[in-house]
């Protein structure tokens, strides 16, 4: 699958076609000056400055809200489901938030399908925007996550001084191209090579700041992590559940009925680990009264060899989202640092 | 899907976020990065916003009661009912025989409407909000917390109270910027602090003043600081360990600390203002800025935090009983006039009751958006006067346990269904905008007043949310020039910057208050050993009406009433063994009021000798002293002596 | 796609009072066809929703075999079991399951059964005590220790009654506190471990009930020789998919629900984060 690339004054000719025939959620500036995905009208509603979007795709394939059942009474009583199979492109996400959601296609798969998330799931497809100026908090180059990836992705768009190279990552990238192969060049030797040159740049950028997650991942997997890390790191923690709703790769949730008798329905909403009652049983037994105990399962799922077994890969991407929405400081850096270190005397 | 950029309905700190529509639904919420306040972040309640909205709990049509039952009416019905009810109080009583109610929660433009109806069209000064605590405007902003190189708690906990300034402590503390906490409950924060001033309840005046008067005697300079040096009591640190329990050195060490340090943030809350030594603990601090203009100790921010996305907007706006709208005088001629100007003839600018003074005194009753029976201390004689009302009208999103009482409730629209403003702790002016119409028949609260007026003979003749603030902009001087346009950036337009009038609310930080210390508090007996605290920051949004009628979160905020139904008890570790107790089991506590069952939870939390219990729990168990808070006149719970042994 | 978040309807066909706040309701799935392909393992559980207050999990706690109904055992305890117990007979309820593993009882032929139960942990245990004693043969011998706190604790009491006299199986119960008329043992159900003469090595135990409970009967078990591969518990855990995506019972690295609730004390031991 050759690469091609998409001179500069075809890209938002290339969007106008996208716009056609899907849904099209790419970086978008809001007046009041965030980067956020969100679904855009126009190519001229793209955003293509550097920075990381406050959210993952997260919100697109598995909403904050959502109905999963509807019941409905009629003398019988009916349950049945709604799902939305829209196509959609998801044009210059972050290599982060494509990794990501490799990882919910593991959570979401396996012995039991989940419809809703796989429906949207199989109408995607994922353009990436590689990274060459890192966001603030970013540390991907921890994770396997970016700033350029390897593979996992649809198409991945790398910008030229010429114009944007466009790397086929999958039959549906092939597909998308050929599509619109009209727009499209050959991509020479010398922009594949400009292109590791960059990634290499992109790379060097991230500075001093490392998260040292390769560490924590082993500590945690061996339980060799002392009680008195996770007591420390309780003291920093408020239970906002920020990091879990940011997080590219949480997924938890929690249902709520409604139904007044003739019709009703069933809703899932994001849940977060950090929370008191997350665990607590109707009698009142709470296996995770204590915060200590919570975060404990928190980064235990998010980093040890045990739960990358079973999904995809472990589950950080290293996107920095949680450091920027923590209100204390117990995210992800925190966190590795507090394991590799130790309990502070 | 779209975007709606929009503020925080729940507490003071006005974080930014968007609500998420799709399909006529509000589906969630994501915070603003770029908003000076959130800066990406939001709590728990923030980010649960959105299931205000189509929340199948909503009220969605009027209800007027009828043979002793609500039942569903027709505006016109409604309004009606209002009118015959509001019209009979007028012919009996008078116009004094009738309280409005104003609300911490709801936006600019609807305690700005209601203002107008109480004083301008019934004619009533009694007009009051419940979480009115008398706390002095801030003069500083919770980005003085990114300058400071000390940040000094006072009896406040932001985690559970003000979770964005939280954010910005931890922040501080990562670039090993000091701080000070002063309280009795040893809080998260206070265990991180570099100095944690534990104290008995009800010496905060007695700490204040000690911590002040070192700061004074740090330096022989006279001029400018002799006024401060008379202000602040000659209290030793060994006094201030007799009175407080503060051990005297960590008290000279705090002091050392705060001299040490170049720009300093004091911060605090109405959990200080609640208290019974609220007067004198902040006078200490008024004196300590004093000081700092005077070239004394560090430079000082002062940072007191409002609780409510709207308490600040509802003093601003006038919701009072003693003061016009803007912070104008009763006796400032020029004011009246210019009300009189827009709203007609017949403005009452008198002097009028407080909420608590109104229970009992008046006859009819209005309630937009007030959680009254919340915010008692003595819930259960409240809901007795609520019950004995002539007539109570209550405005609102749910059927609220003062709603419940009402002759009439009229179903109001949340944040994500209008326009309107807010007005953060910092007198940050910011928008609210609709994502989604309002459900059933609610409508803004601006509007159901207005219409109410109508019936009554006085229309008003607001056609939107920004016809009212463009009203406000005009009559309010510290509003001048603000107008939706203008506050299209992201943190809105803080008004204490910008305007003279705002220069002289704030004059009395600079000039020294006096401290009169009077007692520090109950002592402890043989028969009561032991202080019980009702402490305001413990769960101060648990079972709260909107945050009881979300969708998931919920249940969150209703553990502490499942898992201690008749009260949470927090001892320390070392009591409990002593009184032959551990967690989860019942305890009897009694004092002089009277005695109760409470289940215990053991944690280090609690100091030794001084038992705590949410405000809120508290308030319901009949246990503790009630004291009036001096400058609203509302009753407070005060720390109790109290005996406690199993149950 | 195949939809494992929707319900089969099933309607209740009877309530059994067990003791004050907890009964058997016993239902049937309303498609016949489906009833008929509906095939499940003593172990399994369902989730069950009462349509308007929620969903919850419930152990199938059927006591026969080749029956077209279920049955579920329900305290009542939070919103949703109150809302079941609110229902009554022809009330209407959604079921999703079998879901999660089931006790392996093919690779315990030849051994010695003990089951070990305390209060409503009788309840998962039940279709496995009758599913032994239809395969009798298959095993060295069954016996059953049952306790709970009071006799008005005790749930199946006249199955329990029966199978103290019943051939080819024992039956003991204890009580923690007597009450009018019980004649029986009194103590928790670990003195009621000597009632077992058989070696423990040629045993296996399935232990059920509260946390305290499965605490100390483990270390009475261990010390008569049991191992943590032949001792076996059943996980009760807040759940709320039951099929392993909201990762609310997520325990250590596993999910109550797709690694159990059927677990050996070994593996329990294995989970970093389980302490008892």
């Amino acid at each position: 699958m050759t690469s091609r690339l998409l001179v500069h004054g075809k890209v938002d000719e290339f969007v106008g076609r996208l716009l056609k025939s899907a849904e099209v959620i790419a970086p978008h500036r809001t007046p009041g000056g965030d980067l956020l995905y969100a679904s855009v009208d126009t190519a001229a509603d793209v955003s293509w400055d550097p920075g990381i979007p406050m959210e993952s795709l997260k919100r697109f394939l598995m909403p904050q809200r959502e109905t999963i059942l509807q019941f409905s009474k009629n003398g019988k009583m009916s349950v049945s489901a709604v799902y939305d199979d829209k196509p959609k492109v998801f044009l210059a996400a972050r290599c982060c938030d494509v990794t990501g959601v490799s990882v919910l296609d593991a959570m979401f798969g396996g012995t039991y399908q989940d419809p809703y998330y796989l429906m949207r799931r199989g109408q995607s497809t994922f353009i990436a925007l590689t990274c060459q100026q890192p966001d603030t908090n970013c540390f991907c180059v921890c994770g396997d996550a970016g700033p350029f990836l390897k593979k996992g992705y649809d198409q991945q768009w790398t910008w030229l001084p010429e114009g944007m190279l466009v790397e086929i990552g999958s039959e549906q990238g092939q597909r998308l191209a050929d599509a619109h192969a009209d727009l499209l060049v050959p991509a020479e030797l010398e922009h594949i090579k400009r292109r590791h040159q960059l990634a290499k740049e992109a790379e060097g950028r991230f500075g001093d700041f490392r998260a040292y997650v390769a560490g924590a991942m082993r500590k945690l997997s061996m339980e060799e992590v002392e009680s008195e890390v996770w007591e420390q790191l309780a003291d920093h923690c408020v239970d906002c559940g920020g990091c879990a709703f940011l997080c590219p790769t949480c997924s938890c949730f929690t249902t709520t009925d409604r139904f007044d008798g003739a019709e009703g329905i069933r809703e899932r909403h994001w849940d977060a680990c950090s929370y008191s009652c997350y665990a607590r049983e109707a009698s009142g037994h709470n296996p995770r009264a204590h915060r200590k105990t919570r975060l404990h399962a928190r980064f235990f799922h998010k980093l040890s060899h045990q739960w990358a077994q079973r999904n995809a890969r472990h589950a950080c991407v290293c996107c920095g989202r949680c450091l920027t929405t923590c209100l204390a400081w117990a995210h992800m850096p925190a966190a590795a640092e507090a394991i590799r270190r130790g309990a502070m005397k | 899907m779209a975007e709606i950029a929009t503020t925080c309905p729940y507490c003071g700190c006005g974080c930014g976020l968007y609500l998420h529509v799709a399909d006529g639904q509000v589906t969630g919420v994501t915070p603003s990065r770029s908003h000076p306040v959130s800066q990406g972040r939001l709590c728990l309640k923030g980010w649960h916003a959105h299931e205000l909205m189509d929340n199948p709990t909503r009220l969605t049509k009027p209800l007027v009661r009828r043979d002793g039952e609500l039942r569903e009416a027709s505006w016109e019905e409604a309004r009606e009912a209002v009118r015959a009810g509001l019209q009979q109080a007028l012919a009996q009583g008078g116009s004094h025989s009738i309280g409005i109610l104003g609300s911490a929660r709801c936006a600019n433009e609807d305690n700005y409407v209601l203002a107008r109806f109480a004083r301008g069209v019934l004619g009533t000064p009694n007009l009051d909000c419940s979480l009115r605590t008398g706390e002095p405007l801030t003069s500083g902003e919770i980005g003085d917390l990114d300058r400071s190189d000390l940040i000094v708690l006072v009896c406040n906990d932001p985690n559970e109270e003000h979770p964005a300034v939280s954010a910005r402590i931890y922040r501080a503390r990562q670039r090993s910027a000091g701080l000070i906490v002063i309280s009795t409950r040893r809080h998260a924060l206070a265990r991180l602090a570099d100095v944690h001033l534990s104290l008995r309840p009800g010496a905060e005046g007695h700490t204040l003043a000690g911590l002040t008067r070192l700061i004074v005697d740090s330096t022989e300079a006279d001029g400018e600081i002799e006024a401060v040096r008379r202000s602040v009591p000659a209290i030793s640190p060994e006094e201030v360990e007799k009175a407080a329990g503060v051990p005297a050195e960590e008290l000279r060490r705090a002091a050392r600390r705060y001299l040490e340090s170049a720009q300093v943030t004091l911060v605090y809350s109405s959990a200080l203002t609640l208290s019974p030594s609220a007067t004198a603990a902040v006078s200490a601090l008024a004196d300590l800025s004093a000081l700092a203009r005077a070239q004394v100790g560090p430079q000082v921010s002062l940072l007191a935090l409002a609780s409510r996305n709207n308490l600040q907007g509802s003093l601003d706006m006038g919701v009072s009983p003693d003061m016009l709208p803007g912070y104008a005088s009763l006796e400032d001629d020029t004011a009246a006039g210019r009300l009189t100007g827009v709203w007609g003839d017949g403005l009452c600018h008198e002097q009028g009751l407080s909420a608590w003074q109104m229970l009992g005194q008046v006859r009819a009753l209005y309630v937009m958006g007030d959680d009254l029976l919340r915010a008692a201390a003595d819930p259960g004689a409240v809901q007795e006067a609520l019950s004995g009302l002539d007539f109570l009208v209550v405005q609102d999103l749910f059927l609220g346990p003062v709603a419940r009482l009402a002759h009439v409730v009229l179903p109001a629209a949340a944040f994500g269904e209008r326009d309107g403003t807010f007005t953060s702790l910092e007198g940050r002016v910011q928008r609210v905008r609709q994502a989604v119409p309002p459900p059933g028949e609610a409508r803004e609260d601006w509007r159901i007043i207005a219409e109410v007026s109508a019936a009554l003979g006085r229309p008003m003749s607001y056609q939107s949310s920004e016809d009212v603030f463009s009203e406000i902009a005009d009559l309010i001087p510290i509003y001048q020039g603000l107008n939706y346009h203008a506050l299209e950036t992201p943190g809105g337009v803080r008004w204490p910057g910008r305007a003279a009038e705002a220069a002289a609310l704030f004059a009395w930080q600079g000039a020294p208050q006096p401290v009169t210390l009077n007692g520090a508090g109950p002592q402890v007996t043989e028969q009561y050993p032991m202080l019980l605290l009702a402490d305001p920051t413990l769960g101060p949004w648990d079972e709260e009406t909107t945050i009881a009628s979300t969708l998931t979160v919920s249940v969150e905020f209703a553990l502490v009433g499942k898992d201690y139904p008749s009260g949470m008890l927090c001892l320390n570790p070392e009591d409990a063994k002593r009184l032959g107790l551990r967690s989860g089991r019942n305890a009897r506590v009694t004092s002089s009021r009277g005695e109760g069952t409470m289940r215990v939870q053991v944690t280090e939390e609690a100091p030794p000798g001084i038992a705590l219990t949410p405000w809120w729990q508290a308030a319901r168990l009949g246990l503790l002293e009630t004291v009036a808070c001096p400058d609203t006149d509302r009753p407070v719970l005060g720390p109790t002596p109290v005996a406690v042994a199993p149950a | 796609m195949n939809n494992p978040y929707l319900p089969l309807l099933a309607t209740i066909q009877s309530i059994k009072p067990e003791t004050y706040d907890t009964s058997t309701f016993t239902v049937q799935i309303d498609e016949a066809e489906a009833r008929k392909t509906f095939a499940y393992r003593p172990g399994q559980f369902l989730e069950v929703s009462i349509f308007g207050a929620g969903e919850a999990p419930f152990c199938i706690a059927s006591n026969a075999y080749g029956r077209d109904t279920l049955d579920i055992t329900v305290r009542r305890i939070g919103r949703v079991t109150k809302a079941l117990h609110d229902l009554g007979v022809g009330g209407q309820i959604g079921l999703r399951g079998p879901l999660g593993n089931w006790f392996p009882l093919e690779e315990v032929a030849g051994k010695h059964l003990l089951f070990i139960a305390g209060g409503l942990g009788l309840a998962p245990l039940r279709p496995q005590i009758y599913e032994t004693y239809r395969q009798r043969a298959k095993f060295a011998s069954v016996t059953v220790l049952c306790g709970a706190r009071t006799q008005g604790d005790l749930v199946y009491l006249d199955e329990l009654t029966q199978w103290q006299t019943q051939e080819g199986m024992s039956c003991h119960l204890t009580v923690d506190v007597a009450t009018d008329g019980w004649a029986g043992n009194v103590g928790v159900v670990g003195t009621l471990l000597p009632q077992v003469k058989w070696p423990a090595q040629e045993g296996v135990a399935f232990v059920c009930g509260p946390p305290i409970m499965i605490k100390f009967v483990v270390q009475d078990l261990e010390r008569m020789g049991f191992t943590g591969e032949t001792i076996f518990t059943t996980l009760e855990q807040h759940m709320r998919c039951g099929i392993g995506k909201c990762n609310h019972c997520m325990m250590g690295d596993k999910y109550v629900c797709l690694d159990g609730p059927v677990f050996t004390y070994a593996q329990l031991q294995r989970i970093p984060e389980f302490h008892t």
